[in-house]
């Protein structure tokens, strides 16, 4: 009863921010898979037939085992690799119409965490988070007062100061959120965020995902570990063989 | 835009000093090669000046016989300058032909000896006929030969400088034969040296590139770098060869005779400095990028 109770506040407070952040709400799925498709060459399918809609704020953790094609469909929405059959829809675009020079602006729209990190191992938090929009041109003065901010939020605020090797594995993976966050993408897409760390970080990690997610970002959770879906509580698609077998609108790993 | 250009022009700069050894090994045989351009083009440079003070040596000459008069010979001149062939005729009177002889053999006083001896002036007069380009002599002469005034002519002389001509065209031929073999050859490997560089540069980068795409820089952005590196390439080597020419025209300078090109081999390129350096930037640039170029095409992702 309590925890009843305890959700429902949560939900107001979802509610109350959505309507501070986002006074409009799409009408159309953010993210929707038609019919797709992956076969790679030496004829391997990593995806059949994958059909499904995300809706903008929803929270989804996408399960299988390895090898079940989880991280072949989000190298679909982050446009890695292309779809053999079928098309993948992000924000009502077709990602086969988007020209190879303009993928780069689909991929600032997509926030990615992973299990390597993939943080640049000669610069700082700090610079890590910068270097994300100095890339894209940003102004020097808009990347110094956005980067701290981040990495606030993500609770580094003392540490982006330090490199990437004097930080635990927790903390560097905050890093990377920290870096996903800052272009103020539509959609994270977190592949095995909490492969390289302990239990206490991975909860640490999955609450940050959550608080972004209440912040009004969607969020794509791939992962294998049972805890850590039963944990996020949300809806749940189940891969297996490169095929979607369950799609639970609120659902625990065994369950589905 | 202009950020996005100063980011990647100062990341090829890093990529280009860290690089160290690779980064020295592409720029020597760059600079190599760019020598070897920028040799040819001067050698190719001085055998045409050469080749033009010859030229404009040669004429042909007209020797009229003693009894011609003056009149006679200036309706001749009209009529020559009349061909479209003929660029100027001079008119070389017995005595200019004495005084001129006299100038000549100035330092031999047995000759002008002799010629006071004969007494009078033994010398003819004649015209001096220069053609537009050197393979209109023979048909002028050819001309002059069978014209109505063919009995008022002593004997016309042209001949003398078309062995040295076709000699010296022969040897330009030469030059540039296998100048441009050499400097083809030296591109190739330079070319393929800083493929393998820029290979190697984008492999390093693998991470970095990879984090790139992953936040969305753009294809230039990424491409930037290595094109700039490529430039980079070019720029140093040519200016490397520039000075490896200077002090290659310093040693050899003393043993060129100086009366060949008019003037000293080292003032004859400095005065074509800009121009050679040119020409080898350009030919260096276009290496490096061309090379960065194929090496991404193949290597980079994006």
């Amino acid at each position: 009863m309590k925890k009843i109770q305890e959700k429902i506040t949560e939900d107001q407070i979802e509610d109350q921010m959505e309507e501070n952040i986002q006074p409009e709400k799409r009408k159309f799925p953010i993210l929707k898979f038609d019919h797709v498709s992956k076969i790679y060459k030496g004829d391997f399918t990593a995806l059949e037939d994958i059909d499904f809609e995300i809706q903008e704020g929803e929270f989804v953790s996408l399960v299988g085992h390895s090898g079940a094609g989880k991280s072949t469909l989000l190298k679909l929405i982050y446009a890695e690799e292309a779809a053999t059959d079928g098309d993948v829809y992000f924000d009502e675009e077709p990602l086969s119409k988007v020209k190879r020079s303009k993928l780069p602006y689909h991929r600032r729209k997509i926030g990615t965490v992973f299990q390597d990190f993939k943080l640049l191992p000669k610069k700082t938090a700090f610079e890590n988070v910068a270097y994300a929009l100095e890339v894209c041109g940003v102004p020097t003065e808009e990347i110094m007062e956005d980067v701290p901010q981040i990495l606030d939020i993500v609770g580094l605020g003392d540490k982006m100061h330090k490199f990437p090797l004097q930080l635990s594995g927790g903390e560097q993976q905050k890093v990377v959120l920290a870096r996903a966050l800052i272009h103020k993408p539509l959609v994270i897409v977190a592949d095995e965020p909490t492969g390289n760390l302990d239990p206490k970080n991975s909860i640490d990690m999955v609450e940050l995902l959550l608080k972004v997610n209440r912040l009004g970002t969607t969020v794509i959770l791939a992962s294998h570990n049972r805890d850590i879906v039963d944990l996020v509580d949300r809806r749940v698609i189940l891969l297996e063989k490169g095929r979607i077998i369950c799609d639970e609108a609120r659902g625990k790993y065994k369950t589905c | 835009m202009l950020l996005v250009i100063g980011r990647t022009i100062k990341e090829s700069f890093i990529n280009f000093w860290r690089n160290g050894w690779l980064s020295i090994a592409s720029v020597s045989v760059l600079t190599l090669s760019l020598y070897v351009v920028g040799a040819l083009l001067v050698i190719l440079l001085v055998s045409n000046t050469i080749l033009k003070g010859v030229e404009s040596r040669i004429n042909v000459s007209v020797y009229f016989k003693p009894d011609i008069t003056e009149d006679r010979i200036m309706t001749v001149k009209t009529e020559l300058e009349k061909f479209s062939e003929v660029k100027s005729v001079e008119y070389v009177s017995k005595d200019k032909a004495l005084e001129d002889f006299k100038k000549n053999n100035a330092g031999e006083p047995v000759i002008i000896q002799s010629l006071d001896e004969i007494g009078g002036n033994p010398l003819l007069a004649s015209l001096v006929v220069k053609a537009n380009s050197p393979d209109q002599y023979q048909s002028i002469a050819e001309y002059i030969g069978k014209a109505d005034y063919e009995n008022d002519i002593s004997r016309i002389n042209y001949a003398k400088n078309k062995v040295i001509i076709d000699k010296l065209n022969d040897i330009i031929g030469q030059a540039k034969k296998v100048g441009t073999a050499v400097a083809l050859v030296f591109a190739a490997v330079s070319v393929l040296i800083i493929f393998n560089t820029i290979r190697i540069t984008i492999y390093i980068h693998k991470s970095e590139i990879e984090v790139m795409r992953l936040v969305g820089a753009s294809n230039f952005f990424i491409r930037m770098p290595f094109l700039f590196e490529g430039i980079i390439y070019g720029v140093v080597s040519s200016l490397l060869a520039t000075i490896l020419l200077l002090i290659s025209i310093k040693l050899v300078n003393p043993y060129i005779p100086s009366s060949t090109v008019s003037r000293s081999l080292i003032s004859f390129y400095l005065s074509n400095f800009w121009f050679v350096l040119g020409v080898q930037m350009l030919f260096g640039v276009a290496l490096g990028l061309v090379s960065s170029w194929v090496a991404m095409r193949k290597y980079l992702k994006i």
